[in-house]
């Protein structure tokens, strides 16, 4: 059989949870946040590396940097947040993944059928992370204004 | 709700349009039967017994991987229902996809209770007695129709094609968790591969289409503590159990069988 081309699969449907559910939407936003990452990872690299092409490098790549103005720190905001949510989001994964907690245990199904591994539990880890996720982040950009000098 | 349009993706991509009267507990299927019977003999798509059990007529509706047979129309609270093939399969026509793949997937994982004693799997006279206690930890699993939903719902199946996916991943542990299996070892080995149970993240939306809720996400998990247990632990087989397998039965060999509580009896 010749190989054929697959309905709707690839990277931009994989990352679309439009009407799933909200681990789902969780998965989208900790792929999204890892790339995020990885970028930063590498023009993190990039800048200090800089350091040992000399001090009029490192100046340079600095005043580059500064001269980015309140980007830098919206970038940097930016970083902090995808860190948290990739971060707390990973625990929890973990503890999913390889101890298989939140997930139950198998159960006779009852209609209507409610998934365990989707449960009650699960909701409450998802949206907890997510609530102090989002306390931590604007907490994290209060402190970028107040480095900047804003407030 | 008097009427209700189909928007059916067809073959190529192209969309077509279908109007008919709204009746009381149509279902998604139902509109489509009567858009071939009155309106376009043509239109391709699968179903057989109507009722949830063969998982012939999966396909995407308003955006979610659904059996057409099980979703009422009058559910979806709209007028005009987007239907379209399941997505990570290929279309052979209209709503019909290419489930030779998906099938291959659950074959790979030997679905099917594997036991050492050839002449007592070939000559035997009676059933394997199990606990209950033991039949529940497989018994969620073993409900599965092979529909194809989880697989279409799975983001790592959409970036992966060769991943082994939530169905077969589901089935392996069910009969890893099965007393009566002895392939324990093998399906560790079969899952504990590059595009294995280890490219799972997580997403859950398997266990969220599955219309029979086997849950394909736990299974997933338990699956992977079997895994670490013989990676890690260095377990060489499962774990035993109260099994009676038939040809070794005291009844068979003129003895009376001990006594044995099917409802729960107390485990080893």
């Amino acid at each position: 059989m010749t190989e054929q081309k697959r309905f709707k699969s690839g990277l931009v449907p994989s990352l679309l949870p439009f009407g799933f559910n909200v681990e789902r939407w969780s998965y989208s936003i900790h792929r999204v946040t890892g790339v995020i990452m990885i970028g930063y990872l590498m023009a993190h690299i990039f800048e200090t590396f800089q350091l040992g092409a000399g001090l009029t490098a490192w100046n340079n790549t600095m005043a580059a940097l500064r001269s980015l103005g309140p980007l830098e720190m919206v970038g940097l905001w930016i970083v902090a947040g995808s860190a948290l949510y990739h971060g707390g989001n990973g625990i929890r994964l973990i503890l999913n993944e390889m101890f298989g907690v939140l997930m139950g245990k198998p159960i006779l199904p009852v209609y209507p059928y409610s998934p365990t591994s989707l449960g009650r539990n699960q909701r409450i880890a998802v949206w907890t992370i997510t609530a102090a996720v989002l306390a931590l982040w604007i907490w994290a950009g209060l402190y970028l204004l107040a480095g900047l000098g804003v407030i | 709700m008097d009427k209700v349009t189909l928007k059916i993706v067809r073959t190529g991509g192209k969309e077509a349009s279908y109007e008919l009267k709204y009746k009381k507990g149509m279902t998604v299927l139902d509109a489509l039967t009567e858009v071939r019977e009155k309106q376009d003999s043509a239109l391709g798509y699968r179903h057989s017994c109507r009722m949830g059990i063969c998982g012939s007529c999966g396909m995407t509706i308003e955006g979610l991987p659904r059996l057409a047979c099980q979703t009422q129309v009058s559910s979806l609270n709209t007028d005009t229902i987007g239907i379209e093939p399941l997505h990570n399969m290929a279309v052979i026509r209209d709503l019909v996809v290419d489930l030779g793949p998906f099938f291959g997937f659950h074959t790979s994982v030997n679905p099917y209770l594997v036991r050492k004693d050839i002449q007592e799997r070939d000559s035997a006279d009676r059933e394997y007695r199990m606990l209950q206690s033991e039949v529940n930890r497989f018994l969620q699993f073993d409900y599965c129709i092979m529909c194809g939903l989880c697989y279409a719902a799975c983001p790592t199946a959409a970036l992966d094609p060769m991943y082994t996916g939530p169905q077969a991943i589901a089935q392996a542990y069910r009969y890893m968790a099965d007393p009566r299996d002895e392939g324990w070892k093998q399906r560790v080995d079969l899952l504990d591969t590059a595009h294995g149970l280890w490219r799972c993240h997580t997403a859950g939306a398997c266990s969220f289409v599955c219309p029979k809720d086997v849950d394909p996400a736990k299974a997933i998990q338990l699956a992977r503590m079997e895994v670490l247990k013989a990676r890690v632990l260095r377990r060489k087989e499962r774990g035993g159990s109260q099994l009676v397998p038939p040809v070794t039965t005291p009844a068979k060999q003129g003895v009376k069988a001990p006594p044995f509580d099917f409802q729960g009896g107390t485990e080893k």
